[in-house]
């Protein structure tokens, strides 16, 4: 038994057969061959694999692809635009907010999300907000760093971090 | 050449440069790798400690759909066993090589399907029948195995037991420090192809040398006809220091399907199929002078291991070089349990250091001393062991450097004199002298007609920098600019590297391109040799020096020409050097230094419930030259924080009857997240080191090392409460 779904990913439409057992994080990485969206856990408490439903920030092991039929779905291959880094990408990798990058994709998604809702976060907010996302490298301080970058940065430059 | 050789303590902070392919999720990962027709495998694990497989029922299994294979001791060849490794011993056990049970969590299948769910469900029809035995468990089990001094590496010097019965003050105390799990980020993957009988394997691996060798041996294939392939990881740890069972049934698979085959662990398999930090008890006996001179340690260190894995241990390896002690004993112990292999986790000897920097701190109470003061009077000035000056030593200075910058005399002796509100304060500290081997590296670069350069060894970037730091010293040895190198690393089949372990791959590989570089200059001056046309005709190498993508005279930078110009001239395309470092600390005259550190940490516990923070940590380090000063303070502040986990969080728990671990998740094996993340400085002090090449010392591990005795020595000072077990919990507090 297979479902057909029609979402749309970082601004392209797909349509695809699926199983309905398959989860959304499957569906980015082995259908659509996104793999920057990576998985860490079985769980849903490393935060890996989160990307942006609906504008919203989920974990997309925790979401199953025919769920997001109809939605659309935004994944770090679709953060930068025109090749142009997005400042959150900038910020991470000016501030050095990564190692091994294996933990990067979700951090930046869940950092677009805090950043959309709260567009100038103290040190403190930003910690709360990502401890749902592991990092087993940096040790974190860089990656508020990069937060608190990001966030200067489209305050200066309002368009560059526009989310559609 | 003159940057390197120069007293430069800072390397420029260059941003990483994969980090764009990171931050837009381009970087590959084993994981990531797929090919046409590839196919995915599932394990099935021992569901029991010990005993034996009575039968295994498949047919379910193998009927279901999208099945291709299902492997078992029954039907598995037999594969030879993998081969001794440098530096860590046999390699693990070879899978499937009988009906045997030696741990929960054992490998005792591998399902193969068309889809990973097909694999997944199919492994559940497995029908296991066990005859199950009574496995040991336990670190005091009186019925296991004791292996004694089996590394070779207990150290003796003088009479400790002598000492000690005359020592004026005696010091005689246990410490225990419960498992830990590696837990890279990254889940380990395979994926396995065979082109006929050539295996190519993407591979999570700290080593793709010794994966290659490893898989030939155990296939019975050449190493030639075997490709390691991982140009990223998702972090180490030590994790990926061994070739492990998975990875070896996955290549199986491969062949017996004659398809390509992923594998990929699950978070749990990632406790029980990639090592851990052993669990360990010490028994650890000072004996001082009033005056606060040590005149004896008596170290005895216990791990667990496997049953019938191997593991280097490094519990006491440094206790004999710390500090100016006369008599000193260590003796290492391992003990053999059902449980799954143990090996190597960021900073093996951080155990050690914890006792130690403990029982010291105990010691400044007992004698009345500032503990930093204690530290001082048993300072090492040559290697306490061998009698050679160091390589390298700033210790004082990091006790110095750190001690002002995080205020310790405003530390006031007594304990719980310090408070905040409802909080008690305590100030604690600990010294760190730690290893770092150079281990023979060899590489491979290149200069092009259009200017650039590309460095090639099979060395790993397992989230540290090694791209970065290989470019930087390419560029800077080349007198090129950073766009200008490409570094091209993670693959088995370019020159043999070390691993990324141990804290040694940044200095070997950059000892190895320092050679290649000046080798490189050489192969120029060479094509030059008869060439009337050019101003360098003639001149040997130290006439010589590079900048800005030209080879020019050191007296006389006018004098000189590019390295495009002369390849064109010669119509050469490129123009390449192998370079290597084989380091022989034998007959230099030295001992050659791993990093030293000073950490001094602040804690505040709630007086009544027994909360405890960690307000901020300051490490002062001494690496050596430090190649990037952004990536090492990363280095140094991400294993603060792993130092963290493994003081406050983190505990692999082995259930005591079944042997199964019992916290296998992220949900419940805590690692620090970033709302538990304190204040974190760190400053280098020190030169470059004498040993080095290159100038530097490693330093992927020593920020771990001596965290969690500063940390103890905190609580201490605050609460009068001397734990020396890890984790220190809350119900140790109340």
């Amino acid at each position: 038994m297979t479902r057909i779904i029609t979402l749309r990913v970082n601004g392209k439409s797909y349509e695809n057969e699926v199983s309905p057992r398959l989860l959304l994080v499957h569906y980015l990485r082995d259908v659509l061959g996104l793999t920057g969206t990576h998985i860490a856990c079985d769980t849903s408490q490393c935060g890996a694999c989160t990307v942006m439903f609906n504008g919203e920030s989920v974990k997309s092991c925790t979401m199953l692809a025919v769920q997001a039929d109809g939605g659309e779905v935004k994944t770090v291959e679709g953060l930068a635009t025109n090749g142009k880094l997005h400042p959150l990408q900038q910020g991470f990798w000016e501030k050095h907010g990564l190692q091994c990058g294996f933990c990067t994709p979700g951090m930046l998604m869940s950092s677009l999300n805090l950043l959309q809702r709260n567009p100038d976060p103290t040190p403190d907010e930003i910690r709360h907000a990502l401890e749902g996302n592991l990092c087993r490298c940096t040790g974190y301080q860089n990656i508020v760093a990069a937060v608190q970058w990001a966030a200067q940065e489209m305050k200066a430059k309002p368009a560059a971090g526009v989310a559609e | 050449m003159t940057v390197v050789t120069a007293n430069k303590l800072l390397g420029d902070p260059v941003d990483r440069v994969d980090g764009p392919l990171k931050v837009t999720g381009a970087a590959p990962y084993p994981s990531d790798v797929t090919y046409p027709g590839l196919v995915h495998a599932v394990l099935v694990q021992s569901t029991i400690a010990a005993g034996t497989i009575r039968s295994i029922d498949a047919a379910d299994a193998e009927a279901a759909p999208g099945v291709l294979a299902v492997i078992t001791h029954e039907n598995a060849p037999a594969l030879a066993e993998g081969p001794m490794t440098p530096l860590l011993g046999p390699a693990p056990p070879s899978p499937l090589k009988d009906n045997r049970i030696l741990h929960h969590g054992q490998h005792v299948a591998i399902v193969v399907a068309e889809t990973l769910e097909q694999a997944t469900a199919a492994a559940r029809l497995v029908r296991i029948d066990y005859e199950e035995t009574a496995p040991v468990l336990g670190i005091d089990n009186p019925e296991a195995a004791v292996l004694r001094n089996p590394w070779g590496l207990e150290t003796q010097r003088g009479d400790a037991a002598a000492a000690l019965a005359s020592a004026e003050v005696v010091y005689d105390e246990t410490f225990a420090i419960a498992a830990g799990t590696n837990n890279p980020l990254g889940l380990f993957a395979t994926v396995a192809r065979w082109e006929g009988d050539r295996l190519i394997v993407h591979e999570s691996t700290q080593w793709p040398t010794m994966a290659r060798q490893t898989l030939a041996t155990v296939f019975n294939v050449p190493e030639n006809d075997v490709q390691v392939l991982v140009p990223y990881l998702g972090g180490g740890f030590g994790a990926g220091l061994r070739t492990w069972p998975h990875a070896i049934l996955t290549a199986l698979a491969a062949r017996l399907v004659d398809r390509p085959v992923k594998l990929v662990l699950t978070r749990p398999q990632m406790f029980t199929s990639v090592g851990h930090r052993a669990e360990t008890t010490q028994r650890l006996r000072l004996g001082a002078t009033r005056a606060g001179r040590l005149v004896a340690i008596d170290h005895v260190g216990t791990s667990t291991l496997g049953a019938e894995a191997a593991n280097m241990e490094f519990i006491s390896i440094e206790t004999g070089a710390a500090y100016a002690c006369p008599n000193v004993a260590t003796h290492d112990r391992q003990v053999r349990l059902n449980i799954p292999s143990p090996g190597w986790m960021r900073g093996p000897g951080s155990e050690g250091n914890f006792a130690i920097e403990s029982a010291l701190d105990e010691l400044s109470y007992t004698l009345g001393i500032d503990p930093l003061e204690l530290r001082l009077r048993n300072y090492a000035e040559v290697h306490p062991q061998s009698g050679l000056p160091w390589s390298s030593k700033a210790l004082r200075e990091c006790y110095r450097v750190g001690a002002e910058r995080f205020g310790w005399t405003r530390r006031t002796p007594e304990i719980g004199s310090m408070r905040e509100g409802n909080w008690l304060v305590g100030y604690g500290m600990a010294g760190v002298t730690f290893g770092g081997a150079q281990l023979p590296c060899q590489v491979r670069v290149s200069i092009r007609r259009d200017g650039s350069a590309h460095v090639r060894s099979a060395a790993t970037d397992i989230g540290t920098g090694t791209y970065t730091v290989a470019t930087q010293l390419a560029a800077e040895l080349l007198g090129l600019d950073i766009g200008q190198v490409r570094v091209e690393i993670g693959d088995s089949d370019l020159a043999p590297a070390p691993p990324s372990g141990g804290s040694s791959l940044a200095t070997s590989l950059g000892g190895a391109i320092r050679d290649a570089a000046g080798n490189l200059l050489r192969a120029f001056l060479n094509v030059l040799a008869e060439d009337h046309r050019s101003p360098l005709q003639g001149r040997r190498r130290d006439d010589v020096t590079a900048a800005d993508g030209r080879i020019h005279l050191v007296d006389d930078p006018s004098v000189g020409e590019t390295y495009s110009d002369i390849l064109a001239r010669h119509e050469l395309d490129e123009l390449a050097a192998d370079g290597e470092i084989n380091p022989q600390a034998d007959g230099a005259g030295m001992a050659p230094s791993g990093p030293f550190a000073a950490r001094f940490a602040e804690v505040r516990i709630d007086a009544e419930l027994g909360l405890l923070r960690v307000a901020r940590i300051v490490s002062a380090v001494d690496a050596g030259r430090i190649l990037n000063e952004k990536l090492a303070r990363s280095q140094i502040i991400g294993a603060t924080v792993m130092g963290i986990g493994m003081t406050m969080l983190e505990e692999t728990i082995f259930d005591p009857g079944s042997g199964r671990i019992a916290n296998a998740t992220f949900g419940d094996y805590l690692i620090p997240v970033n709302a538990d993340v304190p204040d974190l400085d760190v400053v280098f002090v020190g030169e470059p080191d004498r040993f080095s090449p290159i100038g530097s010392k490693g330093l992927g591990e020593v920020g771990i090392v001596g965290v969690s005795a500063a940390i103890a020595n905190a609580v201490y000072h605050a609460t009068g409460r001397r734990i020396r077990s890890l984790p220190i919990t809350i119900d140790q507090l109340l």
